[in-house]
């Protein structure tokens, strides 16, 4: 078990149809409640498990989280669902997907999406599906003439153990389109996390090229969906300034850029676990050096994460006064909200925050919420693994020791936990069911990609600024929640706040 | 003119038909999902992977309309979340322990054990965990995995269950009568329709059960048996449901092809009820003059952007049966609208499709008839919207942005996927609805004149 704990630091075997879970790959856990520091001491001496819940909700799985609303917005590929008609339903806004993005911000006047879905019925279940996936590629090629194509698997095409690989190697030679199977079948992992790596292993192993040339100038920076458009055109303006251009993938990009993913002077991260797989495989695969840490998020972490592009890029001497520049002109517009949020409740206390965040955000936001003189004596993840666990110890170390609710989306915890904690502000997105109804503040944790509202931004300097601003404004407004919370039921009985543990439901270790 | 999908296309029949772009549902475990949420007081317990009721908040609520999940939708939804493990050693014992703690914990009047593909396929026997319970709360087992079929199929494969499980014989009660065929999240009004239906009903002294969108809906379910009469408003959504409740509690049925739109086909709705039930047809004919007079007195109003704005176009719509019928109709018959292709997106089983047509044609007053094209497929119903007149497009909100190429000045979400309005309790159902319908219509156009 000791050396599988390091199964992150181990090679990526592209030989292999698709990657470890990240159960396997990095410890990965979705259930835990503690304090952050004794998270991490049970992650080092192996202690953490994945333990069953007898109360469970709805809440994402390797495919539908995820892949089924991103995968489908790469704008010369097409998708193929290879599932029953029901898993691709989240992908039917691919049309209306950033196109309310003017074109005057940089959206590609013209764009056309794609996706199918094998529509896999009873008599696929029993005689299998091989032919039709096939027909399904060629009818993509012969419709779309796109430059990849995508297979997204599933539950059932994983359970009736389709050969997904033999039908690809059949059809390949004749198809121009690279065709790209992805293994996100729902029931291999209980992490959505296991959806990233398995899509960038099948980027990496048959869409990647070998790099014709080296662009000195292209910082690699794969974006999650929660990075808006406004983020992109910030992250754009910083490097442009060090004459850098970034290389956004996956969400809307060109099959070339990913093929150029090679090319770049490195790869930078938005959401470090997100990033993990991809930045390891092409460094390990071509030789693109790559770092995880910090996000451009806040003042502090913005300037990191430029020295640290800086540094791979040779800008070392213009970042300093590009840092400078900026600070000058964010940093006083900064001080004025933070003061404004430093005596917002009038008695000297800080302004409690509580956030349901990503690992990624949870590195990044925590040290952006001290920045602001805000307080986060808690914060729910999604999960947790091993990829991230030195960080977390910097983190305790950077803004003090907190509680930690490790679940992927569960509702009835997240309420409870809201409950309990009372914070000042809650930080939450829909997937918290009725937790936003209370007497004291919410608000989004972030908006999303087809955003381009000035006001949704949260990266870099400007984002900074503005969601700093946008926090302060959400506390002026509560009539929202408080109206709701008085006239509308809770979705679970009074006994479940009445008791003390998040994780009451939780079973005990076998 | 009729054409399926190959005469359309000039191509012979594809080896699979059902491998499409972007169809306009989803599966049957989503359909017993929507369902279940929308009669109110239901806790749906999900038997599945713990992607499928994310996929029925991202795909079928946010489509219909932007609808959040709701107390016990989205991620507040039970679920067994299965993976690898209880495919290999089963997922009974995780179920039994699901059902359980919802029951503690989540307060309503009937629990819905909806199971998805993973169980089917690993033989789990949900009826034998779902029983365990049946002593201490009101449940039943719904099986529904994704591969058997879309979300008509799963709204149903739940009235199914509930008949089977559920339902006893109650004494017939005069002048009630339940609805069927309004599909929750498919049909994207049908919050507001079933609400607007139940008043007009009321009018003319009918009990409407409408089961959905109100709380108490186990009860409403309960109550099923002592109807006098079943009504259907789809060509094809809820014939079975109504089969099976005139075999097991000999109730009759009357179907029509849709929910009526605006005062003609709203007053023949309620003088065919008023016939079968018995009702005087001057009672009802008194309620369709008032109402009749006071919507065309409001008619008036929009005379002059009708005329100077948009008179007489040419009209597609892209819908289910029996919205395209009820919105073609009104438009046809009412507007002085050119109906000039009407595409049928929710694959009507072969037999029925003839009728569907007829009433898009023989019923159309125009003397200008449709083409009536039936295709689930987004890229195909793309390309046969191509080289057409119209300048209206009734659709769905994957037509919004190709719209313009295929030279429609108008567009308007009517039918699902809708992501681009948000609907509540829109509703272009009975007398008033047409004019709802052409509110909705010329706010896209109108300007200065």
């Amino acid at each position: 078990m000791q050396s599988s704990q390091n199964l992150i630091d181990q090679e990526i075997n592209l030989s292999e149809n698709t990657c470890p879970n990240r159960e396997q790959r990095a410890r990965g856990i979705n259930v835990y409640y503690g304090r952050a520091s004794e998270l991490v001491r049970d992650a080092k001496c192996g202690k953490l498990h994945n333990r069953e819940r007898k109360f469970q909700q709805a809440s994402g799985c390797v495919l539908n989280f995820y892949l089924s609303v991103r995968v489908n917005t790469i704008r010369d590929a097409a998708v193929i669902f290879h599932a029953p008609v029901g898993c691709s339903t989240p992908a039917l806004g691919y049309r209306e997907l950033f196109r309310d993005i003017p074109v005057e911000l940089g959206r590609p006047d013209n764009f056309d999406l794609h996706w199918m879905t094998t529509n896999i019925n009873e008599q696929d279940v029993v005689y299998g599906a091989a032919d039709k996936l096939k027909f399904a590629i060629e009818e993509a090629e012969r419709r779309y003439s796109p430059r990849a194509i995508f297979i997204l698997t599933s539950c059932v095409s994983g359970v009736i153990g389709e050969d997904i690989e033999g039908v690809v190697n059949e059809v390949q030679p004749f198809c121009s389109a690279r065709i790209v199977p992805v293994h996100c079948e729902g029931v291999r992992s209980r992490l959505v996390q296991t959806g990233y790596d398995a899509f960038w292993h099948g980027v990496l192993k048959y869409l990647v090229k070998k790099p014709e040339k080296k662009q000195k100038d292209l910082v690699n920076v794969a974006s999650m969906l929660s990075y808006t458009w406004q983020d992109r055109r910030e992250i754009t303006r910083l490097l442009g300034k060090l004459n850098l251009r970034p290389n956004f993938v996956p969400e809307f990009a060109t099959v070339e850029q990913f093929e150029q993913l090679s090319e770049a002077a490195v790869t930078a991260p938005l959401c470090p676990t997100y990033t993990d797989y991809l930045s390891k495989g092409l460094e390990q695969e071509y030789g693109v050096p790559y770092f995880l840490y910090p996000s451009p998020m806040g003042i502090a972490g913005t300037d990191e994460w430029l020295r640290k592009v800086a540094r791979f890029t040779g800008k070392e001497g213009e970042v300093e006064a590009l840092i400078d520049e900026e600070h000058k002109k964010w940093q006083p517009k900064l001080d004025i909200i933070r003061k404004e949020l430093e005596g917002f409740k009038g008695n000297g206390e800080k302004i409690e925050v509580l956030g349901s965040l990503g690992q990624g955000r949870l590195l990044a936001q925590l040290p952006f919420f001290d920045e602001l003189g805000l307080s986060s004596k808690a914060a729910m993840a999604q999960d947790f693994d091993n990829l991230i666990l030195e960080e977390v110890e910097d983190l305790i170390g950077k803004v003090g020791d907190f509680d930690i609710l490790v679940n992927t989306f569960q509702a009835a915890e997240q309420a409870h936990i809201t409950r309990q904690l009372n914070p000042d502000l809650a930080l939450t997105c829909p997937f918290q069911g009725g937790a936003y109804k209370r007497l004291k503040g919410i608000t989004r944790i972030h908006a999303l990609r087809g955003d381009s509202l000035p006001w949704s931004a949260q990266s870099g300097y400007t984002g900074a600024v503005t969601y700093a601003a946008f926090l302060l404004q959400s506390l002026k407004s509560v009539s929202f929640q408080r109206t709701m919370l008085a006239k509308t039921r809770d979705s679970y009985r009074d006994w479940w706040y009445d008791q003390p543990n998040p994780l009451h439901y939780l079973e005990k270790e076998a | 003119m009729t054409s399926d999908n190959s005469e359309a296309s000039g191509v012979s029949e594809p080896k699979y038909p059902e491998v499409m772009e972007a169809p306009r549902y989803s599966c049957a475990l989503g359909g017993a999902i929507s369902t279940a949420l929308g009669i109110f007081g239901t806790v749906p317990i999900l038997h599945s992977g713990a992607g499928c009721g994310q996929a029925h908040l991202n795909g079928q609520a946010y489509g219909c309309g932007e609808n959040a999940g709701g107390p016990q939708g989205g991620t507040s939804t039970p679920c067994s979340c299965l993976v690898e493990e209880h495919v290999i050693f089963g997922g009974e014992n995780k179920l039994r322990n699901l059902i359980q703690s919802s029951i503690e914990l989540m307060d309503g009047d009937l629990y819905a054990v909806i199971s998805g593909c993973v169980p089917a396929l690993t033989g789990d026997d949900v009826e034998s965990v779902v029983k365990e319970f049946k002593e201490k709360a009101n449940i039943i087992s719904v099986k529904t995995a994704g591969f058997i079929g879309n979300s008509y199929k799963g709204y149903e494969l739940f009235f199914q269950a509930v008949i089977d499980q559920l339902l006893r014989p109650l004494p017939v009660k005069k002048g009630r009568i339940n609805i069927f065929g309004v599909v929750p999240y498919q049909h994207l009004f049908w919050k507001g329709d079933l609400k607007v239906l139940k008043s007009t009903l009321q009018r003319l002294g009918i009990e409407a059960n409408i089961i959905l969108r109100e709380f108490g809906g186990p009860q409403n379910l309960q109550e099923i048996p002592a109807a006098e009469l079943n009504v259907v408003l789809s060509p094809w959504n809820g014939h079975e449901i109504a089969k099976s409740l005139q075999e097991k509690f000999g109730t009759p049925y009357l179907t029509f092809p849709g929910v009526p739109i605006g005062p003609k086909q709203t007053s023949n709705f309620l003088l065919q009820l008023a016939g079968r039930l018995n009702i005087p047809a001057e009672k009802a004919q008194k309620i369709i003059n008032e109402e009749e007079s006071i919507v065309y007195r409001f008619v008036e109003y929009l005379g002059d952007v009708h005329i100077l704005g948009l008179p007489h176009p040419y009209f597609a719509t892209v819908a289910d049966s029996g919205n395209a019928i009820g919105i073609t109709q009104f438009l046809a018959n009412e507007m002085g609208y050119l109906p000039e292709v009407v595409i049928i997106t929710d694959n009507p089983p072969q037999e029925i499709r003839d009728g569907i047509t007829r009433e898009l044609t023989e019923n159309i007053e125009s003397i200008f008839k449709p083409d009536i094209i039936f295709e689930s497929d987004s890229h195909k119903i793309r390309q046969k919207l191509r080289d057409r007149n119209f300048l209206v497009l009734l659709a769905s909100s994957l037509e919004k942005f190709i719209a313009p190429e295929l030279g429609a000045a108008v567009h308007l979400s009517v039918s699902f996927p809708s992501f681009d309005r948000l609907i509540l309790e829109r509703s272009y159902a009975g007398f008033s609805g047409g004019l709802n319908l052409m509110e909705d219509i010329l706010s896209k156009i109108v300007a200065p004149l």
